[in-house]
């Protein structure tokens, strides 16, 4: 899932800036997981906004709603004739949220309450790690299910490099070396052989670098029939 | 939960956590107490009531 985190609230505040009436907008899906920006912390950071605005000396009303997620149409529709009375909306939406809300809604603006950080899973209560960079040609069938493109620092397709140590990388002695897990784990499963082929250079064209990504279905898209 | 009433600016000394047993009186008493005096020291809530703080929580369909 995507995962996100609340900005400081002096930065959300300045965002805000001189808006008397604002509305709090969550959304019902990642970042609820991520207990950063569902219905409950929709009403905390509200309930925060206007207690700080009340004891900054300029009351600000701040409205909640949470839809189930924002990064689609059909659920951020039904807000479109509510947003008229808001000098600003803030979403706790991941990045997507905050564009769909903008690119639905270009008469308000939407400012953005999260800070979105990486695709990854909660390893534990509290703690969540990065497991993906969608680069778009996964490798996950030759590396026993151990991404070293989100997990190595390097991002090495052939690897360890010399600085792993003890299983752990030299970047940050607190995170697992991906090469060390890829080669525990094909150890484990009998394939070490498959390791000791060396990997071509990637296609990052497939990524970032190959500019912003698009996926057509033609078998999916509603054709108007002539 | 602290830090974000230092963020409010109600002041993250107002709330404190303390684990205690069921057995534990005597404890429980001594915090109680502690804490009292600190929020009497904090003095009254900075914000007053929080009744005065409109808003409305909106329902989506969907």
């Amino acid at each position: 899932m995507i995962i996100a985190e609340q900005k400081p609230l002096e930065e959300i505040v300045t965002l805000l800036g001189d808006a008397r009436k604002a509305l709090v907008v969550g959304c019902g899906t990642c970042v609820t997981v991520c207990l950063a920006g569902g219905e409950k912390e929709v009403g905390i950071l509200a309930s925060a906004l206007r207690m700080k605005s009340k004891l900054d000396g300029h009351p600000m009303e701040v409205d909640e709603v949470t839809v189930q997620r924002q990064c689609e149409w059909e659920y951020v529709d039904p807000l479109g004739e509510r947003l008229g009375q808001y000098d600003a909306v803030l979403s706790l939406a991941c990045g997507i949220g905050v564009q769909a809300m903008n690119e639905r809604f270009p008469d308000a603006v939407t400012l953005p309450g999260l800070n979105t950080t990486f695709l990854g899973l909660p390893e534990e209560q509290g703690v969540w790690e990065e497991r993906c960079q969608a680069c778009g040609d996964c490798i996950l069938g030759i590396t026993g299910g151990v991404c070293p493109i989100a997990r190595c620092s390097k991002q090495l397709l052939n690897g360890p490099c010399g600085g792993s140590q003890n299983g752990k990388c030299e970047v940050d002695p607190d995170t697992s070396c991906a090469w060390q897990l890829i080669w525990d784990r094909a150890v484990k499963l009998g394939r070490v052989e498959q390791l000791l082929e060396i990997q071509p250079p990637k296609n990052w064209s497939k990524s970032r670098d190959g500019g912003p990504r698009k996926i057509v279905r033609e078998d999916l898209r509603l054709v108007e029939m002539e | 939960m602290a830090g974000l009433l230092d963020q409010i600016g109600l002041g993250g000394g107002r709330i404190v956590m303390v684990n205690l047993s069921s057995a534990m009186g005597a404890q429980f008493a001594e915090k109680v107490a502690e804490m009292t005096g600190k929020v009497r020291e904090l003095g009254p809530n900075p914000l007053g009531r929080l009744e005065s703080l409109p808003h409305k929580k909106m329902e989506v369909e969907g």
